[in-house]
């Protein structure tokens, strides 16, 4: 929405209703109603979510070893010395190192290439934190990769990439296993998930 | 009596983004339809009866919902074929993507093409098939042009009209095929076709997907023609393809490593 769409003669109103409406998911509408939501808060609590966007922007930086967002690099994951330092789970963005902090079944440490390969967007290995990974790689005393990426086509396709850049290396590489998930259905799972959970069946 | 607002289909799902909290906005190419954009609730759940069935390179039969906001809602997803060969090796993977994208880029919206849908599913079968063979992309994109009414001359000039003896042309998709020696259009953007390629671009248009297999063509040939093919299409197109760079990256790896 531009700012003259506004009726109301108010171009700094005009100015949040744009910003908000850049935000994903937010439509127009939404970027209105949250506008006027805004104003209506008492102004502490209005100036505090600018102070924290505005500090966000400013601290937040990419840890120097694993690149997830951070205030202070490296890492307090990564500086954490009951970690173990020999296991490294590659993740496509920040979200999922949360995801994956919430089941307490990893403490190794983790890789965040804030993508993944997607060639129908344009971007390619050299847009993500590869290089990045590869040089940690020589770096650290590492024995096992744990690729968690998404299990879509370019999820499958990044993970492909990493263990063909990294083929013949004394490196044990795995993935998280594909199968149903908890609460779903076997008559509406597709055919390569089944199959793929026939394949990694497990003896009870 | 008003018209149903539920319809179903048969499609080949070519990319989805995300949508929404956890819906997905997918683009599919179907059957009897042509290209159509829906949106897919809740997809992305890992419970979702969709998750799975709307993953790109797969063919699908679906069913949607007229959508009053001009986007219609997937309400049902069966999986037909995943191309499960296709989708354990990244070369073909990627070479699926770059499918995708041309389907993508030459279907049109509420505009049937079914020779189309069943040369992009021909096409897929044939690099799930052999993975590491161009071919099946050049004879891809040869018939995409020739399905979507853009099929460049190649057996008369396209300026004097006469039959295209053996010689040195040139090819221009400005002009829209090939020129004999003696035709010299002002402004078109022309470039050499040796013989060999115009032979083989000849025997991609009459050949069937199946018989291409056998065909074996020397690096410089299979470039010239990769180069010709990739002109007309971006020509038509009017951009450059997305997919493309990150398939001659892997190209430019694997060489190097062969070599080293």
């Amino acid at each position: 929405m531009t700012p003259d769409a506004i009726p109301a003669a108010s171009p700094s109103l005009a100015r949040l209703i744009q910003e908000l409406n850049r935000l994903p998911g937010i439509g127009p509408k939404s970027a209105q109603r949250l506008a006027y939501y805004l104003i209506r808060l008492p102004s502490e609590e209005a100036l505090a979510l600018a102070d924290a966007i505005s500090a966000v922007k400013s601290n937040i930086l990419f840890c120097q070893q694993c690149q997830n967002l951070t205030d202070s690099s490296p890492c307090g994951v990564c500086t954490e010395p009951q970690r173990n330092q020999e296991q490294i789970c590659v993740v496509e963005d920040p979200m999922d190192v949360l995801a994956l902090e919430r089941t307490r079944a990893f403490r190794g440490l983790y890789h965040v290439l804030h993508g993944v390969i997607s060639p129908l967007n344009g971007v390619g290995p050299d847009q993500l934190k590869l290089k990045e990974l590869f040089s940690r790689l020589t770096q650290e005393e590492v024995k096992e990769l744990i690729i968690a990426t998404n299990p879509t086509l370019e999820g499958e396709a990044t993970a492909m990439y990493i263990r063909r850049h990294l083929a013949g290396q004394e490196l044990k590489i795995t993935h998280l296993a594909r199968g149903l998930p908890v609460g779903g259905s076997l008559e509406y799972t597709d055919d390569l998930t089944l199959s793929r959970a026939f394949q990694g069946r497990q003896e009870l | 009596m008003a018209p149903p607002r539920t319809y179903h289909c048969e499609a080949l799902i070519l990319k989805h983004v995300p949508f929404g909290e956890a819906d997905l906005l997918v683009t599919f190419f179907a059957r009897e339809r042509g290209k159509i954009r829906a949106v897919a609730r809740g997809a992305r759940r890992s419970n979702s009866k969709l998750v799975g069935h709307l993953e790109p390179l797969t063919q699908v039969n679906l069913s949607l919902a007229q959508g009053r906001g001009g986007l219609d809602h997937v309400s049902q997803a069966q999986l037909m074929e995943s191309f499960a060969p296709l989708k354990d090796d990244l070369q073909a993977i990627t070479k699926g993507f770059y499918l995708a994208e041309l389907v993508d880029g030459f279907g049109s919206e509420a505009n049937p093409n079914q020779p189309l849908y069943q040369l992009a599913v021909a096409g897929l079968n044939a690099i799930g098939q052999d993975p590491e063979s161009e071919l099946p992309l050049r004879f891809f994109e040869l018939h995409l042009l020739k399905v979507s009414g853009l099929m460049p001359e190649l057996y008369r000039c396209v300026e004097c009209r006469t039959d295209l003896a053996p010689g040195s042309h040139r090819f221009s998709p400005d002009v829209g095929g090939c020129l004999c020696p003696d035709c010299r259009p002002a402004e078109a953007h022309v470039r050499p076709l040796s013989l060999r390629a115009l032979k083989v671009l000849r025997l991609l248009d009459r050949s069937q997907l199946r018989e291409i297999p056998s065909l074996k063509l020397s690096d410089s040939l299979a470039q010239e023609i990769k180069s010709l093919l990739s002109m007309s299409i971006e020509y038509w197109l009017d951009k450059q393809i997305q997919s493309n760079s990150f398939l001659e990256q892997l190209h430019r790896e694997e060489k190097s490593r062969v070599y080293s």
